[in-house]
């Protein structure tokens, strides 16, 4: 039980990594984007190979991986600057089933549909950190370090100019604010820290295929972002929290029968997300009153 | 023209065969307020956004104190010295009202603004003196969203008062404002023109337009039929019968 309970709190931690991520997009700089799941498997696949085949270092392999990510960001950044709204979805989603299709295709990288196996149990700088407890504890790490730099970037003029740009592209220009510019370092910042979780996410389950980086991922981690409130700092881990352990929440009720529990699920879900969106469309950790 | 800080020549824009503007000539010149002035459709707008470098001219010049600043990046422009109002205002509606007018101080895409804290703390007082001319202090605060009508157009005006820039384009910037606000607001003007502004405003009340203009242009469907002192354009009658919607011949 304590195994189970310890591996959800490191997925919900690293999920947690990945929904702050994708805020910065979403939530900031107003980059409505369905492929984040893309840079989630990008850092996971980079990390994995670089355990594999150089050392299993959590660091180093983090490294590599948001790094790898931020490189490949700009495929989306340059969709991003050139279209906006519901045409960058669109342009997004084509993003999202190309390089799907890459990672099922490149086996050689990927290992294809098979995944990547056997990744090594992780180390932190030749210490040995791959118990449950201690690579929770690095998560923990990772999810702390990343809140205190998107909430230092955000707090400062980047973020405001961010967030102009999410209100109105069009006056932040006129304000002089480089648009083409402040989106591409945003897109970069996002996904680099969603290659960082992938990395974790590798190391976590010693395996990965292309199963954890579809469409679906990528609308589940945006469902994270607006249910627990885009543009604040602590929603996306409230909305990773309620969509993560909702599930696993469920299956301790003893009246569902384990059959019907997907069933129960979906209907919760549906019910949870329609009263969240007309009772708390900002979200559930936005801030609700307004002056009048 | 002498004095000119800001030159428009034979600047033209089609959009799908609508001609929006056609070869409009115009200059800003230092220290004047310029209306323009003319009815729905004129083109008003549209050369607003065609001198800022939102869209791009089909032909023509502009010229900012001697420089070509046509197909130059709309920031670019901002940086050089233009700001300016848009008729729906676009302010930063989730962003606190200190940070909407902070946000225009602080250009530079890059991670941290320069110049330190010093740097920061001049900011911030900019930002707070604008608040405090534009009567914005005890709500510097609140979400921009949350504003009543007259806060937002002072909020709108203390965001381009902030930048200290050399020439203001603002559109319709006190239009729906009762008695009293707008008194303020042509006070404010006033102010900004006297230290050496240069303002070009499109404004449909005329008594805004008598009272603050040095000079109308007048347009009409992106043509420019008149320009000259105030007196002369609203004493003419065919300008006038335009401008009502009379029948034209």
């Amino acid at each position: 039980m304590t195994a189970y309970l310890l591996n959800l709190a490191t997925l919900a931690t690293i999920f947690g990594i990945l929904a702050a991520s994708l805020n910065v997009l979403i939530g900031y700089a107003g980059i409505f984007s369905v492929a984040h799941a893309v840079f989630f498997g990008v850092g996971a696949y980079a990390g994995a190979q670089v355990a594999l085949n150089l050392v299993p270092d959590v660091l180093l392999a983090s490294l590599a991986g948001g790094l790898l990510s931020g490189l490949l960001s700009l495929c989306l950044a340059l969709p991003a600057l050139r279209v906006r709204g519901e045409y960058f979805v669109a342009a997004s989603l084509g993003l999202q089933m190309l390089v799907v299709t890459v990672f099922s295709e490149a086996h050689s990288l990927t290992g294809g549909h098979g995944g990547l196996v056997g990744i090594p149990p992780a180390s932190l700088l030749g210490i040995d950190v791959s118990s449950p407890w201690h690579f929770l504890a690095v998560c923990v790490g990772a999810l702390a370090l990343s809140l205190v730099w998107i909430a230092i970037l955000m707090r400062g003029g980047f973020g405001r100019g961010l967030m102009a740009i999410r209100d109105s592209e069009s006056a932040a220009e006129a304000l002089g604010k480089n648009v083409p510019a402040l989106k591409t370092i945003a897109v970069a910042i996002g996904c680099s820290l969603a290659g960082v979780a992938g990395t974790l996410f590798a190391f976590q389950l010693a395996f990965i295929n292309v199963e954890s980086f579809t469409l679906e991922q990528s609308v589940l981690l945006m469902a994270m972002v607006i249910i627990g409130g885009a543009g604040t700092l602590l929603g996306p881990l409230v909305g990773t929290l309620l969509l993560l352990l909702l599930p696993a929440a469920l299956s301790f009720i003893p009246f569902i029968p384990a059959t019907e529990i997907g069933t129960v699920q979906q209907l919760v879900y549906g019910l949870a997300m329609t009263l969240l969106m007309i009772f708390r469309p900002a979200g559930l950790a936005a801030p609700s009153t307004g002056r009048r | 023209m002498p004095g000119s800080l800001l030159s428009v020549r034979g600047l033209s824009k089609e959009f799908g065969g609508v001609k929006a503007i056609q070869s409009v000539d115009m200059d800003l010149v230092e220290g004047v307020v310029t209306a323009l002035v003319g009815p729905n459709g004129a083109g008003k707008t549209t050369l607003f956004n065609l001198i800022c470098g939102h869209i791009s001219p089909d032909a023509g010049e502009v010229q900012l104190a001697g420089r070509p600043i046509r197909g130059e990046r709309p920031h670019t422009i901002a940086r050089l010295g233009i700001a300016r109002s848009f008729q729906d205002l676009r302010l930063f509606g989730r962003m606190s009202v200190r940070d909407n007018v902070l946000s225009a101080l602080e250009p530079t895409a890059w991670l941290w603004q320069p110049g330190g804290r010093r740097a920061a703390r001049a900011r911030l007082h900019k930002t707070e003196a604008a608040l405090e001319r534009t009567g914005l202090s005890a709500l510097a605060g609140a979400r921009a969203v949350d504003l009543s009508y007259a806060e937002t157009k002072f909020l709108s005006l203390a965001r381009i008062l902030v930048t200290e820039a050399r020439i203001w384009l603002l559109d319709e910037p006190a239009s729906g404002l009762d008695p009293v606000s707008r008194a303020r607001f042509v006070a404010l003007l006033k102010e900004a023109v006297a230290a050496g502004v240069t303002v070009c405003l499109i404004e449909h009340n005329l008594d805004i337009v008598t009272e603050l203009a040095d000079r109308i242009a007048f347009l009409d469907r992106g043509r420019k039929l008149a320009e000259g002192e105030p007196a002369a354009i609203l004493r003419d009658p065919e300008l006038i019968a335009i401008y009502f919607g009379e029948p034209r011949r």
